[in-house]
């Protein structure tokens, strides 16, 4: 909202205060000052003294105008809408526009078209008080040249109004919260409630049928003059913003921005019959002053007179009712409507007024009387006519505010400050409220205070949290499983960005294309959580694994020229089962791609990564005991089930493998991209929580080597789990030391491969003697024979 | 016979001295040392040296033996040092490194890192809750009204099914209230979303982390010292801190909390970090409604609560100027951030 500091101090005298302590004042009164637009040097008040074409343009004039210096200054011009003698901005040489966009530029004297100009008329727009009309801005007649602007439009605020305090959206409302805080009178009238004029009860003028519209008045003027507003009028508009329209249009605009009750003004003539205030009929269609037209539903409450809808009741009003240059007979409406029903019309149809942002936060009922008489004085001093002797009144006001109790013991314990019963009853006084018996009577503009937490907020808010001492205190917590998990992840993301791994963050809303990216979902069923109501087409999907975000992240570094990536994420996944609850799992995922290491001196070619690199990673990070296991997934080339332990106790943490090439293509990569995704909880679960000591051995080991001779496709895997599975005391370890192919068919059979294992046999309580160990690996090499019908070399 | 001794050491010890090679010292060894060696045969010979003079022969062998031994292994050492010398002499320790390929953590996780050290000093333990969401979690139990904006489709993502992504971690003060008893002392980071477009300054997803405290005896006192303790630790003893009165629905007294920040060549400003404030009473009462118990009674207990967005830390501490370079994960970005 934007609140003129000349219209406050009709309220306040704010003289004394420097810009940057009012925005403060305002600051800790709970209203951010988003903005302060106040008008820039050099920029002043000119009489247009004459206008001549300009000799070389036919759209330009060569004016003189009186700057206030005593001699004329000469300035080309564009515009057409002002005559000799208008009262026009000027700015002068050295004056520094704002250009829109954060840019601003500086007027300064030059040539158009060859004629000089020595500065430049303005319009509102250009010198930043709102859109306005086309053309020059033409100043009150009374003005004298030379006077800066900045008099005659003083700085305005640009203010945020909390939802809780509606009744801080106007000028007087801001005042009188300012006026507490500040200490100060408030002068004039502190509230509009006061209506001198009697009242008829309208039950035939005016019927009520929704209880969205508890109380109505209207007020009848007949004989006014519509025409354009006077100077002080136009000026307090426009100094926040308002294009002034008629007198009659401006009078409840402005009464609207000094009170904060919403006024609407019809045109008598155009009115057929009484006012109805009813629920709408589905379907009925409105067209709003706006231009636009609506299709309404029965929720939406209009105010109509007999044969039609004339205005959406406390949103806006009709095309075709309102005041115009025509006008002669004007019926003012003020009202009070309940604020979630406007704010459920505004909201389902998309308007939103100055008037429905009041209404919808809540209005102040005990004003809409006061305001009117307002209103009504101001067209009989501005528009002339005659009014009814009597305000028109449909129902009754809603209850005012109820008594609120404060204990102030309450109010101390909540601040954790030794506030006296003084300071406390001190700053509520001040806002209005008064002490009755024990409880507060609360000012029927205090929508928000109900509670005693209400109350307390004030007194914190006044008083101010600087004056509150510092505490603090502690309490001892035990790790949760949070904890837990947290720490867990930590030591992990450590070790990966020690492996040569960066970390990165990939939005969690993925979208359809993304999806087949994926390779997180891996049980019928299970599909990926769709957003009801996404953005765009980009963001539609929650992501259901890790792996579509890494990828692209990986393309995008390729695009910038980074080939050689190790990249890992650990994060949120989301998938929904057929029936029940959406789940959520922690999961960790890798991706690399490019050389093994950088190109340097030491390495000028080095090899590419391949899926044992893959795999070196993943036993740095993952307990003892992984295991590739192949797998038929065709998301994936060599795709491998991640798993702990052998065979039917294995845990299953996930899945790795090589990013189909043609894939990687369309991202940009051309080596190979090696990736693998785990759940968290797996990994975590799998892992040795309680390390415990054991033994060393106290005798040597004696280590045979062993070379066999095998088909190429026979898994390593598959001898590994044999040899594990071989049931022999002595055999402690083995390794895999050597493997041997030859593609060309020369040195071995291009189906065969050679593997060469060295096994170690120990016993826990004697030094083995050689016979012992010869015993147990030729039974080992029997049983390899036998088993796997393998050849040794 | 001791003449000659003499004798055999001299010339041994000159000629030791004179080697310059490894083979040489060898054959050296075996020519004064040796089974055929003058030592040797002068040792052979002392059964034919007279009995008063064995003891002084004997004794003058050994001092001979050990003398030419300790004048080999002198040169051997030296020797060994000038050959072990020579095989690293050619190394150009100015050469770049050998590669090791070079990884970093997140700016967001290394700043959300810093924030959660601090608070668990401060005795706050890690909570979470999910990021798909009731309504009743993320709205009605924050005291937020039926008509709020905040809950229209145009500013909060919905799935069919009616739940909804969180519009903030405050969720998890439910999630927590409702499984457990006071005293809690938690901090919850994770993800929120709103339905923003993404530009510099939004983010449809973002990164948040919330802190609440329930407790008897709990003040805005207690707040306001927490949070100028956090805020002190993370950016510095100097820091200014203050607090601006607010309005959320789920606190009150509400307040926002604005850190003065000095960047180089700007203009000194007070900059929004937090929202925080009083867990609003009725926030307690729909916690107790739920849980069917007293242990969140509004007239026994108080508590504070506080949020803070871990995007806007991390563009401060690190002076991001956009919120887009958080999520593509550029590594010519993250490798800034090593340390």
């Amino acid at each position: 909202m934007n609140v003129s500091l000349q219209w406050l101090s009709d309220h306040v005298d704010f003289s004394e205060y420097s810009m940057s302590q009012l925005d403060e004042l305002l600051t800790f009164a709970g209203i951010e000052v988003e903005g302060i637009q106040s008008l820039p040097d050099h920029l002043v008040v000119a009489e247009v003294l004459s206008s001549e074409r300009h000799p070389d343009a036919e759209k330009l004039s060569v004016c003189q105008v009186d700057d206030g210096s005593g001699k004329p200054r000469q300035i080309v011009c564009g515009a057409k809408n002002y005559k000799v003698g208008d009262k026009v901005p000027l700015a002068l040489p050295g004056c520094v526009l704002d250009a829109g966009g954060g840019k601003t530029f500086t007027i300064g004297e030059g040539k158009l078209r060859g004629v000089d100009s020595l500065g430049m008329m303005c319009s509102s727009k250009e010198i930043g008080l709102g859109e306005g009309a086309d053309g020059l801005l033409i100043l009150p007649a009374t003005l004298k040249p030379g006077t800066p602007l900045r008099d005659v439009f003083p700085a305005v605020f640009e203010l945020e109004i909390t939802p809780n305090r509606p009744d801080c959206l106007s000028h007087l409302g801001v005042a009188r919260e300012l006026a507490a805080l500040a200490k100060k009178p408030l002068k004039g009238i502190a509230h509009h409630g006061v209506s001198t004029t009697p009242v008829k009860a309208a039950a035939d003028e005016i019927t009520l049928s929704s209880e969205t519209c508890p109380y109505y008045t209207a007020r009848l003027i007949r004989g006014v003059t519509v025409s354009e507003s006077p100077s002080w009028l136009k000026v307090k508009l426009e100094s926040i913003g308002l294009r002034p329209i008629n007198n009659i249009v401006d009078i409840t605009n402005y009464l609207l921005m000094e009170t904060g009750q919403p006024l609407h003004a019809f045109d008598m003539s155009k009115l057929d019959g009484g006012i109805v205030v009813r629920a709408a009929a589905d379907g009925e269609k409105f067209l709003a002053l706006n231009g636009e037209e609506y299709a309404l539903s029965s929720d939406d409450l209009v105010i109509a007179d007999k044969t039609r809808a004339v205005a959406i009741g406390g949103v806006m009003g009709g095309e075709d009712s309102g005041v115009t240059e025509t006008t002669t007979d004007v019926l003012l409406e003020a009202a009070y409507f309940t604020p979630a029903a406007v704010r459920r019309t505004g909201r389902r149809l998309g308007i939103h007024s100055d008037s429905s942002y009041r209404f919808e936060r809540g209005t102040d009922p005990l004003q809409v009387a006061g305001v009117s008489d307002f209103a009504v004085k101001l067209i009989l001093d501005l528009a002339g006519g005659k009014a009814d002797p009597e305000l028109l009144v449909a129902g009754s006001l809603p209850d005012g505010p109820k008594p609120v109790a404060l204990e102030n013991d309450y109010c101390r314990a909540v601040i954790g400050a030794p506030l006296t019963d003084e300071t406390i009853n001190g700053i509520l006084t001040s806002l209005g409220l008064t002490k009755a018996g024990e409880a507060w009577e609360i000012p029927s503009y205090r929508l928000d205070l109900v509670r005693p937490i209400d109350l307390v907020e004030e007194v914190a808010r006044v008083y101010g949290l600087d004056n509150v001492p510092s505490h603090t205190r502690a309490t001892f917590s035990a790790a949760s499983k949070a904890d837990e998990a947290y720490d867990f992840m930590r030591a992990i993301q450590d070790r990966l960005a020690s492996l040569g791994f960066y970390e990165t963050r990939n939005l969690k809303l993925i979208s359809a294309a993304q999806l087949s990216d994926d390779l997180a979902t891996t049980h019928r069923g299970m599909s990926p959580v769709r957003l009801k109501n996404p953005l765009n087409d980009e963001q539609d999907y929650l992501r259901p694994g890790l792996i579509p975000g890494l990828l692209a992240s990986a393309s995008r570094n390729q695009r910038f020229g980074r080939h050689d990536l190790r990249l890992f994420e650990s994060g949120r996944v989301f998938t929904a089962p057929p029936k029940g609850d959406e789940i959520e799992h922690e999961h960790l995922a890798l991706l690399m791609t490019g050389a093994r290491v950088n190109r340097s001196w030491a390495d000028g070619k080095p090899s590419a990564l391949d899926l044992h690199d893959l795999r070196a990673v993943l036993e740095q990070i993952c307990p003892e005991g992984l295991n590739f296991v192949p797998v038929d997934d065709t998301r994936l080339l060599c795709a491998c089930s991640i798993e702990i332990g052998e065979g039917k106790k294995a845990s299953k943490l996930g899945l790795a493998g090589i990013v189909p090439p043609a894939r990687a293509r369309e991202l940009d990569i051309d080596a190979p991209v090696l990736v693998a995704e785990m759940n968290v909880k797996k990994l975590m679960a799998a892992r040795n929580a309680d390390p415990a000591h054991a033994d060393l051995p106290k005798f040597p080991g004696s280590s045979r080597d062993v070379a066999m001779l095998v088909p190429r496709d026979l898994p390593a895997g598959t001898i590994a789990a044999f040899i594990s599975a071989h049931e022999e005391p002595l055999l402690q370890s083995f390794e895999l030391f050597d493997l041997f192919e030859d593609s060309d068919g020369v040195k071995l059979a291009k189906d065969k491969k050679s593997l060469a294992y060295s096994i170690l046999y120990r016993s826990s309580d004697r030094t083995l003697e050689a016979h012992e160990v010869e015993t147990a690996h030729s039974k080992l090499l029997d049983s390899l024979k036998s088993g796997l019908h393998v050849d040794f070399r | 016979m001791l003449a000659e001794l003499d004798t055999i050491q001299t010339e041994a010890l000159a000629a030791i001295s004179g080697i310059d090679d490894e083979a040489a010292l060898e054959e050296a060894r075996v020519g004064f040392l040796g089974k055929k060696s003058r030592l040797t045969e002068a040792g052979a010979g002392m059964r034919d040296v007279p009995a008063d003079l064995k003891k002084d022969v004997g004794q003058k062998l050994n001092e001979v033996r050990n003398a030419i031994t300790s004048a080999l292994e002198e040169k051997s050492a030296t020797l060994t040092a000038r050959r072990d010398a020579a095989a690293f002499a050619s190394i150009d320790p100015t050469l770049p490194a050998r590669s090791l390929p070079k990884g970093g953590l997140h700016p967001l996780t290394l700043v959300l890192d810093e924030a959660v050290r601090i608070l668990r000093r401060m005795g706050f333990a890690l909570a979470e809750g999910p990021e798909i969401e009731t309504e009743w979690h993320c709205f009605d139990a924050l005291n937020t009204p039926a008509d709020h904006p905040a809950r229209n489709e145009t500013d909060t993502f919905y799935f069919e099914n009616g739940k909804l992504l969180r519009t903030h971690t405050s969720s998890v003060q439910i999630r927590t209230m409702e499984k457990e008893v006071p005293p809690v002392r938690i901090i919850a980071p994770g993800s929120a979303f709103r339905r923003d477009e993404i530009d510099a300054t939004h983010l449809s997803a973002f990164n948040q982390l919330e802190g609440l405290y329930v407790d008897r005896g709990v003040t805005l006192a207690d707040l306001k010292g927490t949070l100028e303790y956090f805020f002190r630790e993370i950016f510095g003893s100097k820091t200014e801190v203050r607090f601006r009165p607010h309005f959320f629905p789920f606190t009150e007294p509400s307040f926002e909390v604005d850190l003065k920040l000095h960047a180089a060549g700007r203009a000194v400003k007070w900059i929004e970090i937090a929202g925080c404030g009083m867990v609003d009473p009725a926030v307690f009462t729909e916690v107790g409604a739920k849980r069917g118990d007293s242990a969140y009674d509004p007239s026994a207990i108080t508590g504070f609560a506080f949020g803070m967005g871990i995007d806007r830390l991390a563009m401060i501490m690190y002076g991001i100027p956009d919120l887009r370079l958080l999520i593509e994960n550029d590594v010519r970005f993250l490798q800034q951030f090593r340390g």
